[in-house]
């Protein structure tokens, strides 16, 4: 190691040191509003590994992600003014000790969640290995993140598809006061690599020179194409877990001073050559200038306005780029074409993996297969496995790994077959894909798209019929959409790819096959655009999905009966196109919604709550709603009837409600 | 040093008026003579002005547009600069006024002020048997609350006397879309059917009630139009003439060629102002009740006051697309008779406008109403109380007449309808006021100079 490779660790560490410490005292003097985890004692891990990465190269971490942060080349000021919740801040105050980001130098985030840096960080390498980039992925992680599943499915993951990812692992052998010793079966990290089939590497966490050796040869590895390393790194923090918080219930103050004297500052400081003290004391120097001016810097800063709490929950809005208006007939009249929902979705899928070569699918059975439910038949032999990746049974771990690969500039589209499944992957949908783009103050962009199959019928039973599209609703982030036909299908998967937002886009099973004439040109549906599918005057249908099909249906019957029913179907649940509806109401004065799923929390509530609020004196008659009953899906054709509502239902709902 | 702003009387018989909005924001430097608000009363849309300098203070909880108030109440201040509201509890003034002086509703919903009560309050309104037509809302845009509901209940308990219940308008279930209709096509909702579940009223059945029943109709499913404000003092008014006024109508056909062609005189002159033959006539009447006092005598209780010869003010009837209005020409026997008509014609068009201010319409000594224009000639004109006669003119018509020395000539005839409440005065006397009003009348120009 030369001279100045050692003064670069020597110095990357004092940074991480003094900030650290002068956050503690910031902490102690109340002007830290949240949580702080400092790094304290663990230094030569992130100088050791980040000595290795270029700004291209992507770093994702953990709740204590201060070191990780600095050493990636993150000023101080930026850290502290996080912290101290200001709008200079790196995460422009939406994060705090937990939420950082800085991008534009490959720090991906740090996460208040346990585990999904290891997933986001596959994708980080899958992206590099995609993009050709050699980039590396490094997730660093405490030990008590090897015992979720995470940990399993990440390493899988990288194991199978050669990902350019690290998989640093802090053992410091406490997760909050619990011993590593107690919550592993096993007592080595590093030792679980081979269970994948990767390199792994116990190393002295508190010893730079040797991280930074081991750390340079794992990174050697993913950029010439061998996969990812798994590091075991043992080290010990010599603070609280957290500052405020107590210490010695779980440890003693002789192991906490012992593992001072082990002090990795000291260590390096120790085995530098004599000659270098004179240009260490500058170091010193000019790192106590830094932070204290940091702090400075950070007490000065303004507050984040409040106004602006709402931006950035979605990346601002693009118009289409081939906006549904321009996409009428042309004016040859060609015989129009019908297809089904399916196909049209297959249209959509090849057109745009065709033009843009950042698009990526992943599902069980999406490759060669074709998709369960035929949703990329032909595309693997045009495109080749890396694009078309056939996945192992591990929901979470490719969706967090799609929130990663989105994070760092492909377009991931997850496709989950049946929408039940991901319920399982349900925390990196919410907790991080949904909140990246908001947390990372727009600066990282989420364009995955979730795909599955929703509905009720052939028996399907409860785990192959769920909906939930009411739960993804509720979650600020996310777009929900919810075709009815073939039509809407092609312009809102259109619009769904090249959106930046992440959207989550479910199809129901039962009209998979339904035809009707789609253009076989290009054109994008806007979302939070409701469609009138019938114009009435009498009663205001809201449906969605299969239910737009079912209350179609009954539109001419109910007209003989003298009942006009103007049908509308919001296409996106969110955005939810309200305008439309309070429209209707305004003209019909009478209200039903109609939803296969139970009636709880649902969309039905939500539309009734908006329209009473908005609209109470356009109602010439209480709001009503038809939905499905409050109970799992049955297998039994009797039982599955009924808990689904029927035409029948529908018809004698419109016509009571017809009658208030 | 802070002044009240208060709501002023605005005529003879106003108790309430209907508070239509402030023309100055709080924290406004007024100044006295500035517009500070409008203000409906009886008869007019009126802006009321300031009396004083000051800083505007209007109240947290004051009346909003829409509001009907007592004359009297409180609602905002005139502050010096700087200085501080006074301790005043005006608030409740205002709020106590608001169960006697909810009595006309439907001038907020002329006024498009959104008013109404949620589903549950007005269950808990049929629950305690309150009227919700006599509640002002005190929740966002005037909607009724729980709490204004408990509280009229509780008020009625204390004294029942000033909130009036009635079983018919509290048991109304109707759709907000029903209601809205109904306000809007002015539709009572007593009186319809509902044909929704349990008898609810729907838009429909309001659509239906305005569609199949003329307007005015008395039966009980028929369209009422319920009374403006306006409408109802016309009508108090006339029905308390009705009821206490012993009225005499005299006729008399009089020669108007003279007058005819008096005016005709004034037009050769170019002037853009030509007195109408209203003007001439009052002016001419007001020399006539000179003379014959007693017909320009004004109730006042046992009393009749008769007017000093610069209190001699003649109303002039005239209709407006509200109704009826009188507004007031002044001090006519001494005004020329080119300032009177440039008067005259002010005050028609205000009061056509519906701008008049209270001032005026007041102080009426006699009243001049013509209904010549519309081809009448001859009527029996209802006396303006507290006024005791009331002078009709008819329709001037050319005419054959038998001259005093046997010719036929053709002549502008006019009749006078005279009305007198014999109560104040004889026939006699009112029959000599006539005589000598169809004199003045053929022989203009002479009475005119001489009055100049
Ligand atoms: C999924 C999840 N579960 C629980 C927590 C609460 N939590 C925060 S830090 C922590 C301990 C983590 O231990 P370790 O991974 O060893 O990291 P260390 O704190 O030791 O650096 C826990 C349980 C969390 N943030 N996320
Ligand atoms: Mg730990």
């Amino acid at each position: 190691m030369t001279n100045d490779q050692i003064l670069s660790l020597y110095r990357t560490m004092l940074i991480i040191r003094h900030t650290e410490e002068e956050l503690a005292r910031c902490h102690q003097r109340g002007l830290i509003h949240g949580a702080c985890h400092t790094y304290v004692g663990q230094e030569a891990i992130a100088a050791g590994v980040c000595s290795h990465l270029t700004k291209a190269d992507t770093v994702f971490s953990t709740h204590r992600g201060h070191g990780h942060a600095l050493a990636k080349g993150m000023p101080p000021r930026e850290l502290m003014a996080e912290l101290f919740g200001r709008a200079t801040g790196c995460s422009r105050g939406r994060g705090g000790s937990m939420h950082l980001f800085s991008p534009e130098i490959g720090m991906m985030g740090t996460s208040g969640i346990v585990g999904p840096c290891m997933l986001q960080a596959c994708g980080g390498g899958y992206s590099a290995k995609l993009m050709k980039s050699g980039n590396v992925a490094v997730a660093f992680f405490g030990d008590g993140a090897v015992n979720n599943g995470a940990f399993h499915e990440a390493l899988n993951m990288a194991s199978i598809w050669k990902l350019p990812t690290l998989f640093i692992c802090e053992n410091n052998q406490y997760a909050t006061e619990v011993p590593f010793s107690y919550s592993s079966g096993s007592p080595t990290v590093a030792g679980r690599a081979a269970g994948y089939g990767l390199p792994g590497f116990e190393v002295d966490g508190n010893d730079a020179v040797e991280v930074a050796r081991i750390a340079g040869e794992a990174v050697a590895r993913a950029r010439s194409g061998q996969g990812a390393t798994l590091l075991e790194c043992k080290t010990y923090r010599t603070r609280a877990h957290a500052e405020g918080m107590g210490d010695f219930t779980y440890r003693t103050r002789e192991e906490v001073d012992a593992w001072k004297k082990r002090c990795p500052i000291v260590r390096l400081k120790a085995i530098t050559p004599a000659e270098l003290s004179g240009r260490m004391e500058a170091i010193e120097a000019e790192v106590m200038e830094m932070v204290r001016e940091a702090r400075e810097f950070a007490e000065k800063s303004p507050y984040p306005e409040a106004t602006s709490a709402t931006a950035h929950v979605y990346s601002e809005a693009r118009a289409a780029s081939t906006p549904e208006s321009n996409a009428i007939r042309p004016a040859a009249p060609s015989p129009p074409r019908e297809i089904s929902f399916t196909q049209a979705t297959v249209e959509a899928l090849a057109g745009e993996m065709a033009r843009n070569p950042t698009i990526f699918v992943m599902g069980e059975g999406i490759g060669i297969r074709g998709g369960n439910f035929r949703t990329t038949p032909g595309l693997y032999d045009l495109h080749g496995a890396e694009r078309l990746c056939d996945t192992p049974i591990c929901e979470r771990g490719f969706v967090g790994l799609a929130g990663g690969a989105a994070m760092t500039g492909t377009r991931p589209v997850i496709d989950f077959m049946f929408a039940d499944f991901i319920l399982d992957s349900i925390g990196e949908v919410i907790n991080q894909i949904a909140k990246m783009q908001y947390m990372s103050s727009g600066r990282l962009k989420m364009p995955v798209l979730l795909r599955g199959c929703v509905g009720i019928g052939h028996s399907a039973a409860t785990h192959h019929s769920g909906s939930y599209h009411a739960l993804y609703g509720q979650v600020p982030g996310l777009r929900v959409v919810m075709p009815s036909n073939a039509y809407d299908a092609k312009g809102l998967m259109l619009r769904a790819l090249r959106c930046n937002d992440p959207v989550m886009f479910l199809e129901h099973r039962e009209i998979l096959t339904a035809k009707c004439h789609v253009p076989e040109h290009d054109y994008e549906i806007e979302f939070g655009k409701a469609s009138i599918v019938r114009e009435g005057t009498d009663v205001t249908v809201v449906a969605l999905a299969k239910m737009v099909l079912v209350t179609q249906g009954l539109c001419d019957m109910l007209q003989r009966e003298n009942i006009s029913v103007e049908l509308i179907d919001p296409r996106t649940i969110s955005p939810l196109d309200t305008e439309t509806i309070l429209r209707s109401v305004a003209k019909t004065g009478r209200l039903l919604i109609v939803e296969e799923t139970p009636a709880a929390f649902g969309l039905g509530a939500e539309i009734a709550a908006q329209i009473a609020d908005t609209g109470f004196n356009d109602l010439d008659a209480p709001i009503k709603r038809v939905n499905g009953v409050f109970a799992p899906t049955p297998y039994a054709p009797s039982l599955e009837a009924a808990v689904v509502p029927t035409d029948l239902d529908v018809a004698q709902a419109i016509r009571e409600l017809a009658r208030e | 040093m802070s002044f009240e702003i208060t709501i002023p009387r605005l005529g003879w018989s106003m108790e309430e008026g209907t508070f239509a909005g402030w023309m100055k924001k709080d924290g406004d430097a007024v100044r006295r003579g500035d517009a500070l608000f409008e203000l409906e009363g009886e008869k007019a849309l009126q802006e009321i002005e300031a009396l004083d300098d000051g800083v505007l203070r209007i109240l947290a909880d004051a009346p909003q547009p829409g509001a009907v108030l007592k004359v009297g109440a409180v609602i905002g201040y005139l502050v010096a600069d700087g200085e501080s509201l006074p301790q005043v509890q005006s608030g409740s003034e205002v709020v106590s006024h608001a169960p006697a002086t909810a009595k006309t509703p439907l001038t907020e919903e002329a006024k498009g002020v959104a008013t109404g009560a949620s589903p549950s309050v007005r269950r808990l309104a049929r629950e305690l048997s309150v009227d919700l037509s006599h509640i002002e809302g005190t929740g966002h845009r005037a909607r009724i609350s729980e709490d204004d509901v408990r509280a009229a209940s509780s008020r009625r308990g204390d004294h029942h006397a000033h909130t009036h219940t009635s079983p018919l308008t509290t048991d109304i279930i109707a759709t907000p879309r029903a209601r809205r209709a109904a306000k809007r096509a002015e539709i009572n909702l007593n009186t319809l059917q509902g044909t929704g579940r349990n008898g609810r009223i729907r838009e429909r059945d309001v659509v239906h009630a305005a569609k199949t029943h003329a307007i005015g109709s008395t039966s009980s499913s028929g369209h009422r139009v319920v009374l403006s404000g306006r409408r109802k003092v016309i009508a108090e008014r006339l029905a308390e003439s009705h009821r206490l006024v012993v009225p005499v109508t005299l006729t008399s056909k009089v020669d108007a060629t003279n007058l005819v062609s008096l005016r005709a005189q004034f037009k050769t002159t170019g002037e853009s102002l030509i007195p109408a033959i209203h003007d001439i006539i009052a002016k001419l009447v007001a020399g006539c009740l000179k003379q014959e006092r007693r017909l320009a005598g004004r109730w006042d209780g046992d009393a009749i006051v008769l007017p000093a010869d610069d209190e001699i003010h003649i109303g002039l009837a005239v209709d407006t697309p509200e109704g009826l209005i009188v507004p007031v020409l002044r001090n006519v026997l001494n005004e020329s008779l080119l300032s009177l008509a440039a008067e005259s014609s002010r005050i028609i068009r205000k009061a056509r406008d519906g701008r008049l201010s209270g001032a005026d319409m007041q102080d009426a000594v006699f009243t001049i109403t013509n209904l010549g224009s519309f081809g009448i000639e001859a009527f029996t004109p209802v006396i303006n109380l507290p006024e005791t006669a009331i002078l009709g003119l008819g329709a001037i018509r050319k005419q054959a007449v038998v001259t005093s020395d046997d010719r036929i000539e053709v002549r502008s005839l006019m009749t006078l309808s005279l009305t007198f409440d014999h109560r104040a005065i004889d026939g006699a006397p009112a029959a000599k006021f006539l005589q000598s009003v169809v004199a003045a009348t053929e022989n203009p120009a002479a009475r005119l100079l001489m009055a100049e």
